[in-house]
């Protein structure tokens, strides 16, 4: 078969192969120089990754926004929790990094150390000034270029114990247990026709959440911290002592259906009676209604810190989300005005009345907290954030570290396998060794 | 006018119309068969140029990306030699070394094995009873091809739910509790059982020294269900074209109904068989989104195949950086489709 054209057909071959073509051509482009002084205007682009409650009450900081800068615009951009870091690296790498974005202290080390970020140096230097924050609290937030790369927008203590009136009563639990051995006497009387614990271990999160305060009660402010910073391994006797006390509380403890349990499945699953204790942060508090919008906070449901191991000083297990800015915005201005406003008073009372919620900035008046829990939460959150408390392990190692982490405790949750458990930690995290 | 093609069609009988149509003389033809090949290439330009953009220049650039060390927060550029930070083989050899790797190829031979099984055998099943069904056969290709019409992420969501371990809400679970097993583990043989656990430890298959955890097979299963509608599609079309003479000829001859489904419809079938198996095969080695909705990849590591674990390392392992590996997975992954598919397309696939 011999294919030929005619003229007419040629030409519209060859406008065919360039309009084909023309968009290779296209594609690159540049951005132009930008100056972070000037006035707060136009649109930006914010990754942020709460939904339902969470998700309104941040857009209600992002209307307080818009209502204090007339002109601008803040498009949210929801992506899931757990992609967040993922997601930011592929819009990052691409060229099409949002304006700023909600991340993790990992995230902020390891977007830092490629120069992606905005410094914020000089803001924090104004709220150090101003007695907002604290040098422990901008700790969190420094990069792997020496400088503040991100400002601490939400608080969020951890380990607190809940559970409804209801169970309290049933459980003749008139008051706190103030130690291990009342802690553990609560739970066996908790421990009869289901276990104690309501746990959600399908969302990889939620079993990292449980080390930290155990780990921290048991092996110690100093040790944890060690630990999170590399300087000691997963092999120290300290550290397996805490993982073997979780283990036991693992395995006595927990529900049997943990890993094929989410997370709001595991909230619920106190809230219902079905098991009689949940340990879960202070933000749980506004998820509660989700399960029964009839129980009311402080009177129907509430919390005990987790109580000190043994002879051991207590200490509080801490999170908490960060805001990063992009240096590739095309409107600093805005960016920077945003960064500001979510690191302020003005900025973080408003998430505050909402509940669930607490607020890392100091001058946070406590009267704002709307509910009993959220007041009882936020007198927890440490003065000293680094070095009284122990901030997320889970969220401060990220990147493979993390992943493999999640994976063998999920293993350790399976096989209750300490010294496996161990021995994959320590092969898996050899900051300690140099 | 004269158009093109008349001026240079060659005659199609030597002896016919020989006055009127022009025979053009040797560099005549050599001259218009040199405009027509450059005409073709024109026509095809665009085609060409989108397949090198964006086929041709990906893989290129993954297979010269393997042999460096980068991330993505400190990608490979290809225009941009003096960031560079070559690695040799080394991607390579770390990954054929990494027991990681090998879990997840262990995990994804259990998918080539058992996807491609389940798709034909029970496609295959379900389109020959349609086709000898008298009534109802729109109604239930169209029920069977349904599924296949959903998202894969969207298929693990729904059988998130049918999995749930809340007999109150799990579909599975529900039936076990109404026939009174509840969450009984049992032992058969190699077999280890765990029912109601179905997405966490559903059970475990001892063989020798080697444990398979059939966790897998419950995220294959969703992935069947949505897959059959193809297997159906493709068998149905492929039974339209068995001989009928050779199925009358057959129950002239005496043949049973399985006889003549072995011995002359399934021999009919084999081009068909053969595409829905290679189709298959290459699905389950690049299966991601099922697997990533429905437990991503736990527990631990029990889910984790090959094409998540280079997600991992390309886009969670940051801090590596652990792209370069990725890509040599990536390779790896292609040469294996490659040989896995080769076979069945020269053996099976060639009509004559």
């Amino acid at each position: 078969m011999t294919i030929t054209f005619s003229r007419g057909r040629r030409v519209a071959a060859l406008a065919t192969a360039l309009i084909g073509v023309a968009p290779l051509a296209a594609c690159s482009g540049g951005n132009p120089g930008a100056d972070a002084s000037g006035k707060p205007s136009g649109e930006i682009r914010v990754v942020a990754n709460w939904t339902g409650v969470e998700g309104q009450a941040f857009q209600a900081v992002v209307d307080g926004f818009q209502a204090k800068y007339p002109g601008t615009k803040v498009k949210v951009d929801t992506v899931p929790f757990d992609q967040t870091q993922t997601q930011l690296a592929q819009q990052f790498a691409s060229g099409n990094a949002p304006d700023a974005a909600v991340a993790l202290p990992s995230t902020v080390r390891q977007f830092s150390k490629q120069g992606l970020l905005m410094n914020l140096d000089d803001e924090w230097k104004s709220w150090l000034d101003q007695g907002a924050y604290n040098d422990s609290l901008k700790s969190i937030v420094m990069g792997s270029d020496a400088h503040a790369d991100a400002v601490y927008f939400k608080g969020n203590v951890n380990g607190l114990i809940w559970s409804t009136k209801k169970t309290d009563t049933t459980l003749g639990l008139t008051k706190a247990p103030a130690t291990w051995d009342e802690f553990t006497a609560a739970l066996d009387k908790a421990n009869t026709s289901s276990k104690a614990f309501s746990v959600g271990a399908k969302d990889v999160w939620v079993p990292t959440q449980w080390v930290d305060p155990v780990m921290l009660n048991v092996a110690g402010v100093d040790k944890y911290q060690q630990l999170q910073q590399g300087k000691i391994g997963w092999d120290d006797p300290k550290i397996v002592e805490a993982m073997t006390v979780l283990t036991g509380l693992i395995d006595k403890y927990w529900s049997s259906d943990a890993l094929d349990t989410g997370f709001s499945n595991e909230v619920c699953g106190w809230v219902s009676g079905q098991h009689a204790f949940g340990n879960n942060g202070a933000f749980v508090n506004a998820v509660v209604p989700s399960c029964d919008k009839n129980l009311k906070p402080g009177d129907d449901y509430s919390f005990f810190p987790l109580p000190a191991y043994k002879d051991q000083k207590p200490a509080q297990a801490v999170s908490g989300d960060l805001f990063i800015g992009s240096k590739q915005t095309k409107n600093p201005a805005t960016t920077k005005a945003f960064l500001d406003y979510v690191g302020s008073v003005d900025g973080q009372s408003i998430w505050a009345k909402k509940g669930g919620y607490i607020a890392p900035n100091m001058k946070v008046p406590a009267d704002v907290y709307p509910t009993p829990n959220d007041k009882k939460a936020a007198a927890l959150w440490p003065k000293d954030a680094s070095t009284q408390a122990g901030y997320d392990l889970d969220d401060w190692i990220g990147g493979e570290i993390q992943v493999k982490y999640r994976q063998a405790l999920d293993d350790l949750i399976r096989t209750k396998d300490v010294a496996s458990f161990t021995k994959t930690m320590t092969s898996v995290d050899t900051r300690s060794k140099g | 006018m004269m158009t093109s093609r008349a001026r240079t069609a060659p005659p199609t009988n030597a002896g016919q119309n020989t006055s009127t149509v022009p025979v053009p003389s040797g560099r005549a033809k050599r001259r218009g068969r040199g405009s027509e090949t450059r005409l073709a290439y024109i026509f095809l330009a665009p085609l060409l140029a989108i397949f090198a953009g964006f086929y041709l220049w990906p893989a290129v650039a993954t297979f010269l990306s393997s042999f460096f060390t980068w991330g993505m927060l400190n990608p490979w550029r290809a225009d941009q030699p003096d960031t560079w930070v070559p690695a040799g083989i080394d991607n390579y050899t770390t990954t054929l070394t990494s027991a990681d790797f090998w879990n997840a190829a262990l995990n994804s031979v259990v998918w080539l094995i058992v996807f491609p099984f389940l798709v034909v055998v029970i496609s295959l099943a379900l389109s020959l009873l349609i086709w000898e069904a008298k009534k109802g056969t729109g109604f239930f290709r169209s029920a069977i091809i349904l599924p296949m019409t959903i998202s894969l992420a969207a298929v693990g969501v729904i059988w998130g739910f049918i999995y749930n371990p809340d007999p109150n809400k799990g579909l599975l679970n529900a039936a076990l509790k109404l026939i009174g097993v509840g969450n009984a583990d049992l032992n058969i043989g190699p077999l280890e059982l765990h029912l109601g656990r179905w997405l966490s430890n559903p059970g475990v298959l001892h063989l020798g020294g080697l444990d398979v955890r059939l966790t897998n097979i419950m995220i294959i299963i969703p992935a069947v269900w949505a897959f059959v509608g193809f297997g159906v599609i493709t068998f149905t079309a492929g039974l339209t074209s068995v001989p009928a003479e050779l199925v009358e000829a057959s129950k002239v001859d005496g043949a049973s109904r399985w006889q003549t489904i072995r011995h002359v419809t399934l021999p009919s079938l084999r081009p068909s068989i053969v595409v829905v198996v290679v189709i298959s095969i290459i699905f389950a080695l690049r299966t991601f989104d099922i697997v990533f909705v429905t437990t991503g990849g736990g527990p631990a590591q029990d889910t984790e195949v090959l094409g998540l674990l280079l997600w991992q390392q390309a886009f969670q392992f940051l801090d590596s950086p652990k792209a370069g590996q990725a890509a040599a997975i990536a390779i790896i992954m292609s040469f294996v489709l490659i040989a896995a598919a080769m076979p069945f397309l020269r053996k099976n696939g060639n009509p004559s």
